[in-house]
C-alpha cells in the first residue's frame, strides 16, 4: 500500500481549500494537524465517536454520587454519634458532600477519558505528519489507497488547489 | 492572517517565558522575601504555640482565617468568568481566560494554608480527612468543616484539570520549540497532543462539560464557606443571604485580582497587542456591578438584622458603623461601595491607572470585610460580659503578607513556566477577527 500523503500548508486557509477540494473529489477520510483550532480543522470527515464521552462523564458522576453517599452512610453508622440533634444518617447535611464529590468525579472521568480517547485517536494520523506541525505549519493527510486508481491524479490535483 | 503572523503570536505569547526583566526579578525577589519573613513568623508559632496570635476568648478566629476567607474568595472568579466567557463565546477568553484560572489554583493552594497554620499543631491537619485509622474516628460529616475539605478540594482538582486541558495544546507547541532537557518535560505534560482534527473535536466536546462542571462547583464552594459562618446561630452570621453574599463577594475581589494581575502582565511583557483596552473596560463594568450588588448585600444586611427583632442580631450591626471597629466598617463601605462607582465614568473604564487603583481599593476593602463580619460578631455576640475585643499580633500580620508573597511568587513563576496567555485560542481569535473583518492583520 502507498504511504499516505503529507502536505504542509502555510496558511489556514489553504489547508481548507485544499481540504474542500479532496471532499469534493470524492475524499472524506483526509486529516488535518494544526496547531490552533482553525475552522479548517472542523472540515475533515467523522472525527471520532466523541458522544461516548459526554456518557462516561455520567458513569463518573454517578459513581462520585454513590462513593459520597457510602462513604458518609458507612462511616457515620460505624461512629454512631448524634451531633447536634441530627440523626446518625443526616442525608440533607450529607447532600453537600454528595454535591462536591459528584462534581469532582465527573470533572476528573472528563480529563481521564479526553486523555485516553485523545491518544487512541491520534494514532491513526501518521508520525510524520504530527511532526511536522507547527504554528507555520498546518498538515493534511490523505491515506495512501486515494492515491491509487483514478481518482489519484483529482486528489493531487486538490491538494496543488489549495496551496495560495 | 498568514504563517508570519502565527509565528508572531506565538513569539510574543512565549516572550512571557523567555524575557526576563529586572522588574520581575525585582517582584519576585519582593514575594519570596515576604515568603520567608511569613515562614519565620509561622515557624514561631510552631515553636511556641498559638499564644503568639492574639486569638483568645471570645475571639478565636481572627486575621489568619480572614485571609483564608479572602484568598478563596479571590479564587472563585478567576475559573468562574473563564468558563462563563467560554459558554458566552467571548473573544475576551483569549486574553484573560489563562491568567485568571492559574490566579485560581493558586489562590486556593494559598487559601488552603490558613486553616493549617490557625490549627496550630499543623502536622495533624491530615485528621480532618476520611481515612480509616486505629482509633475507628471519621470526621463529622454534618459539620460546615467538613464540608469546607471537601469542598475545597474538590474545587482546587477541578480547576487545575480546567487549567491543564486548556494547556495542552499550548504545551505540545512549547515540546516542538524548546530545546534540551524541557523539550522532554513538555513534551510528558502535554500528554503527547499533537494537534490531529480528531484531538482538536475531542477537546472541544471535553471542553465545554468541564465549563459545566466548573461553575456550579465554584457557586457550591463558597456557598459552603459561607455555611462556615451561616450554620451557626451567631449574631451576623445566622442568614440565609451569606451564600449569595459571599458568591458575590469572591466574584468582586477575584475581578479586582484579575485587573491587578493582568495590568501587571501587560505592562511588564508589553502585551498591549493582546490585553487591550476593551478587556479591562469589560472587567471594570463586571466590577461596578459586582460592587452594586455587594452594596445591596450590605444594605439588605442591616435591614434583615433591624427587621426580624432580634436584639442580638440588631446590637452586632449597631456595633459595626459605630463600635471599636467603626473605622474598619468605613473602610470597608469607602473602598468596596463608593471607589468602584467611578466606573460609571468611561474615561475611568479605559484609564488603566484608576483601575488599578480601584482594584488595589478594592482588595484591600475585601480583606477588610472579611475580618468585620468575622471579628465583630465574634467580639459582640449574645453575652455582653463575654464581649471582647481582637488586634492581630505581629506574626499574624507577617504571615498575612507572606501568604500574599505566596501567592505572587507562584503566579510569577508559572508564568515563566507556562504560556499566561492561550496561544491557541489567540492564534483562532485573530484568524476569526481578520476573517469576521474586524481587526487589520497584525492586530489579535
Amino acid at each position: 500500500m502507498p504511504e499516505p500523503r503529507v502536505t504542509i500548508f502555510a496558511d489556514p486557509d489553504a489547508a481548507a481549500r485544499a481540504l474542500q477540494r479532496l471532499q469534493e473529489s470524492g475524499v472524506t477520510d483526509a486529516r488535518l494537524v494544526s496547531s490552533a483550532p482553525f475552522p479548517a480543522v472542523h472540515l475533515t470527515g467523522r472525527p471520532g465517536p466523541w458522544p461516548v464521552l459526554g456518557k462516561v462523564v455520567l458513569g463518573g458522576a454517578v459513581t462520585g454520587a454513590v462513593c459520597a453517599a457510602l462513604l458518609q452512610a458507612l462511616t457515620s453508622r460505624s461512629l454512631g454519634l448524634v451531633v447536634g440533634g441530627k440523626p446518625i444518617l443526616a442525608w440533607p447535611a450529607f447532600g453537600v458532600i454528595i454535591f462536591e464529590l459528584t462534581l469532582l468525579f465527573a470533572g476528573v472521568t472528563n480529563f481521564l477519558a479526553m486523555a485516553l480517547l485523545a491518544a487512541a485517536a491520534r494514532r491513526r494520523v501518521p508520525t510524520a505528519a504530527r511532526a511536522a506541525v507547527g504554528s507555520e505549519r498546518i498538515v493534511v493527510v490523505v491515506p495512501g489507497e486515494r492515491l491509487e486508481g483514478p481518482e489519484a491524479a483529482a486528489v493531487l490535483r486538490a491538494l496543488e488547489e489549495g496551496r495560495p | 492572517v498568514d504563517a508570519r503572523e502565527h509565528t508572531r503570536i506565538e513569539r510574543d505569547m512565549l516572550g512571557t517565558m523567555s524575557r526576563t526583566s529586572w522588574r520581575y526579578w525585582l517582584g519576585l525577589g519582593l514575594a519570596v522575601s515576604l515568603v520567608v519573613v511569613g515562614g519565620v513568623a509561622w515557624s514561631l508559632a510552631l515553636r511556641q504555640g498559638l499564644g503568639v496570635f492574639g486569638l483568645n476568648e471570645p475571639v478565636m478566629w481572627g486575621a489568619l482565617i480572614t485571609t483564608f476567607v479572602f484568598f478563596i474568595g479571590v479564587s472563585h472568579s478567576g475559573t468562574l468568568v473563564s468558563a462563563i466567557l467560554f459558554f458566552a463565546r467571548s473573544p475576551l477568553r483569549a486574553a484573560i481566560g489563562r491568567s485568571a484560572e492559574a490566579m485560581t489554583v493558586i489562590t486556593i493552594l494559598t487559601a488552603g494554608l490558613y486553616p493549617i497554620i490557625h490549627i496550630g499543631r499543623s502536622w495533624l491537619f491530615y485528621f480532618v480527612l476520611a481515612y480509616p485509622n486505629q482509633r475507628q474516628l471519621w470526621p463529622n460529616f454534618r459539620s460546615p468543616l467538613t464540608w469546607d475539605v471537601f469542598a475545597i478540594t474538590s474545587y482546587v482538582t477541578v480547576s487545575a484539570l480546567f487549567l491543564y486541558m486548556g494547556m495542552l495544546p499550548d504545551l505540545a507547541m512549547l515540546a516542538r520549540r524548546v530545546t534540551g532537557w524541557r523539550r522532554p518535560l513538555y513534551r510528558a505534560l502535554s500528554l503527547g497532543f499533537s494537534g490531529t482534527d480528531s484531538e482538536w473535536a475531542l477537546l472541544e466536546r471535553a471542553y465545554p462539560i468541564f465549563a459545566g462542571v466548573v461553575i456550579p462547583l465554584a457557586v457550591s464552594v463558597h456557598s459552603v464557606v459561607s455555611w462556615d459562618f451561616a450554620m451557626s446561630v451567631m449574631p451576623g452570621w445566622h442568614s440565609s443571604i451569606f451564600a449569595p453574599y459571599f458568591v458575590a463577594g469572591a466574584i468582586f475581589s477575584g475581578i479586582a485580582m484579575a485587573i491587578l494581575l493582568l495590568a501587571g502582565l501587560r505592562r511588564g511583557y508589553r502585551l498591549e497587542r493582546y490585553i487591550r483596552p476593551e478587556h479591562f473596560a469589560m472587567l471594570s463594568k463586571l466590577l461596578l456591578a459586582a460592587s452594586l450588588v455587594m452594596t445591596f448585600t450590605y444594605a439588605t444586611e442591616f435591614f434583615m438584622a433591624f427587621f426580624r427583632g432580634s436584639e442580638a442580631e440588631a446590637d452586632v450591626f449597631r456595633w459595626r458603623p459605630t463600635g471599636a471597629y467603626a473605622w474598619v466598617f468605613w473602610l470597608v463601605i469607602v473602598c468596596n461601595s463608593l471607589a468602584p462607582l467611578a466606573c460609571f465614568w468611561g474615561a475611568v473604564r479605559r484609564s488603566l491607572p484608576a483601575l488599578v487603583t480601584i482594584s488595589v481599593l478594592v482588595s484591600v476593602g475585601m480583606w477588610f470585610e472579611r475580618f468585620l463580619f468575622i471579628v465583630t460578631t465574634l467580639a459582640h455576640h449574645y453575652l455582653p460580659q463575654n464581649w471582647g475585643f481582637y488586634r492581630p499580633t505581629v506574626p499574624e500580620v507577617l504571615i498575612c503578607l507572606g501568604g500574599f508573597g505566596w501567592f505572587f511568587t507562584l503566579f510569577l513563576l508559572f508564568i515563566k513556566v507556562f504560556p499566561s496567555i492561550s496561544v491557541a485560542e489567540t492564534m483562532e481569535r485573530e484568524h476569526a477577527a481578520a476573517h469576521a473583518g474586524e481587526l487589520e492583520p497584525g492586530h489579535a
